[in-house]
């Protein structure tokens, strides 16, 4: 009897009476503010919290020509920027989703769509076709990331459900990720250090359109 | 029978042999353990999510075999490899031939207790491959030449002094420096050549989700995703239980997960692996060793629900002032002193025995896992096949005598108090196990019965 055979039916053998699936807890309702409006305005202010004390940075923008500004003004020693973000070219290198991921090892900036913000975690949902490489949002010395303002949903409940969204009306993915700030860990006398293995730091921008930038430049 | 050289006591006495490190052991763990309050308490669900994971985790249970069918279905069609291991031995020599056909004798890993469990580095070093770990923490104990003391944090029982006198040997690092900034930053620069010249990277799991036939990887560093993304192979290594039904089920454990563990909302990367990038090889190893039988036993099956967050040793008065390595087991601490006894008996005798029965391990268990009923449960079953030692078989028995016997009991009452009270060293020695870590209290002249019967007109 292959190893196969023999764990599953000693599982089998072994396993208790069924048991129920519970339900699950309701995605946390939308509108908590007692005005019962502007649902994006609080959740985007939590996101923007949450993902600052984990040790990432948050941007609302009008637009790209102002990401462009902000990342050009924050990492002006930085010579190889690829993006996914067509909207931040001439500003960043284009790559091909057909490189060696061996080449990006020399990537100082990343600028990279995503799906949706967390609010209660700070994280960022990413899929594969967002990120040129899979190995490319973690190899990059900076990761830079942009979302619209609106999607951001305010919990993991509501995170998967619109995972399963998506993915009905997209190709199932073949590797995705959420994101919570700068890679890090504290394992040396549990002082936090950024920048482990993968960035060292980590933006997130909210687009807005209907913002103005009038007395931003 | 435990041998007393290996057994936790004996262990955790040399521990204790350095107090300033217990003191900074306990005190950092703790506020790890309060960072999981805060954490907690943030959740205004936190109680119904407990209570929701745990009942998942029944379901799974109760359906292991069908989901792990269903898992391998979906994974094989997604691309994945599925092998299965009946115990570490088969579990060490799927590894082997997969780093064989590929021709490769050099691999990089990240964190993952299972193969701890199997001893997989061991075995792959004595067949010529060199592993290297790159979660930090266990790269700092590997080159110690060391176990991890702790499943999440695994160099807790290291002060800063010590890794920077391991890198100066190691990497080169300058002596003396012991700045975690500094010794992080040499360690990414050394790692990330590994990275980059490794083919074959492995990686534990920490979910794995039978509808969909993807597997979730968590980590803060970002170590697991930079080995399996840059690797023409990816090998991920799991225990049967680390199945969960659905998708949005994800959605319960991922909240759980990182508070309970570091008091982090999440932890930083939460990646999903479904399919294989082209060009690419993905793997999965099954592994029961043990858990099968597990599965079988009522009053201990439900530690199988574990989610491996290591809130329990966090919070644990004797994980905290004993250290992980006292343990002799991968995992350590309570749910550690509960899933041992299951693999071999005789050999961790000791563990359930580790506790004082307090009960935290079990309050803040996000699975909600009767862990101080556990161990309660594997003393009896210890004692009964003669596993305890035979110090503690005579301490039984005479306890048994004076309990069961109101002259006896009344009469060693007075006999210990007046010994206390007028010849103190009787009791203030290394003869008292009970002396060695604390002073004997002031006792009282009478007992409470005594004072009852004077006083009670």
């Amino acid at each position: 009897m292959s190893s196969r055979e023999k764990i599953l039916s000693a599982v089998a053998a072994n396993q208790p009476a069924p048991r129920e699936l519970p339900p699950l807890p309701s995605a946390a309702p939308a509108a908590e503010s007692a005005q019962g409006s502007a649902m994006p305005a609080d959740l985007d202010a939590q996101f923007i919290a949450v993902l600052e004390s984990i040790g990432g940075e948050a941007y609302t923008v009008s637009g790209f020509a102002r990401i462009g500004t902000i990342l050009h003004e924050k990492f002006p020693a930085a010579k190889r920027v690829i993006s996914n973000c067509p909207q931040i070219q001439p500003f960043a290198e284009a790559a091909s989703a057909s490189e060696d991921p061996h080449t990006f090892e020399d990537v100082d900036l990343a600028i990279l769509p995503a799906h949706f913000g967390v609010a209660e975690n700070g994280a960022c949902w990413i899929t594969e076709s967002q990120m040129l490489h899979r190995a490319l949002p973690f190899i990059t010395q900076h990761l830079a990331l942009v979302i619209h303002r609106r999607d951001i949903v305010a919990d993991m409940h509501q995170a998967y459900d619109r995972i399963a969204l998506l993915e009905s009306a997209v190709a199932p993915y073949g590797f995705a990720t959420f994101i919570a700030g700068p890679s890090k860990t504290a394992d040396i006398e549990q002082s936090l250090v950024l920048g482990a293995h993968g960035p060292i730091s980590l933006t997130v921008f909210l687009l807005d359109e209907q913002l103005s930038d009038a007395g931003f430049f | 029978m435990s041998t007393n050289h290996n057994n936790h006591a004996a262990l955790a006495a040399a521990f204790n042999k350095d107090e300033p490190r217990v003191e900074w052991h306990d005190q950092t763990l703790w506020w790890v353990r309060k960072k999981r309050d805060i954490a907690a308490a943030k959740v205004p669900d936190w109680e119904a999510l407990r209570d929701t994971a745990s009942r998942i985790k029944d379901n799974v249970l109760s359906n292991l075999s069908g989901y792990l069918r269903q898992f391998e279905e979906e994974a094989i069609r997604n691309g994945i490899t599925v092998h299965w291991a009946a115990d570490a031995t088969e579990h060490n020599q799927i590894i082997l031939s997969l780093l064989q056909k590929h021709k490769v004798d050099k691999m990089v890993k990240s964190k993952s207790m299972l193969t701890e469990e199997c001893h997989l580095n061991e075995f792959l070093h004595e067949n010529g491959v060199e592993v290297i770990d790159t979660d930090l923490g266990e790269r700092v104990v590997q080159l110690a030449g060391e176990p991890p003391s702790h499943i999440v944090l695994p160099c807790i029982h290291k002060k800063k002094e010590e890794i920077g006198e391991i890198f100066h040997e190691h990497l080169g690092t300058p002596a003396g420096n012991a700045d975690p900034q500094f010794l992080t930053h040499a360690a990414r620069l050394h790692l990330r050549e590994k990275f980059l010249t490794r083919r074959v990277a492995l990686t534990g799991v920490n979910f794995a989700v039978a509808e969909t036939g993807e597997f979730v990887v968590c980590t803060n560093e970002g170590n697991a995703d930079m080995g399996a993304h840059l690797a023409d192979v990816h090998i991920a290594c799991m225990g049967i239980e680390k199945i969960i039904p659905q998708r949005r089920h994800l959605g319960v454990f991922l909240r759980l997960l990182a508070r309970s563990a570091t008091g982090q909302p999440i932890t930083t990367y939460s990646s999903h692996f479904r399919r294989p990038r082209p060009g690419q090889e993905m793997h999965i190893v099954l592994v029961d060793n043990g858990r099968s039988v597990h599965l079988g036993r009522k009053d201990f099956r439900n530690s199988l629900k574990c989610i491996r967050c290591a809130a329990c040793f966090n919070t644990c008065p004797v994980y905290r002032r004993s250290g992980g390595h006292s343990y002799h087991t991968a995992v350590a601490g309570p749910i550690g002193s509960i899933l041992a006894p299951n693999l071999d008996r005789s050999k961790y005798a000791d563990l359930p025995f580790a506790s004082t029965l307090c009960g935290s391990c079990s309050n803040v268990c996000p699975v909600k896992i009767d862990i101080h009923e556990q161990l309660y449960k594997w003393r009896q079953v210890i004692v009964q096949e003669g596993n305890a030692t035979a110090g503690k078989k005579a301490a039984m028995k005479a306890m048994n005598w004076v309990l069961s016997n109101p002259s006896v009991y009344h009469g060693a009452g007075r006999a210990g108090r007046w010994f206390m009270l007028n010849a103190p060293f009787t009791v203030n020695n290394g003869l008292n196990a009970w002396w060695r870590q604390r002073d004997m209290p002031v006792a009282p002249k009478q007992s409470f019965g005594e004072w009852y019967k004077k006083n009670k007109h």
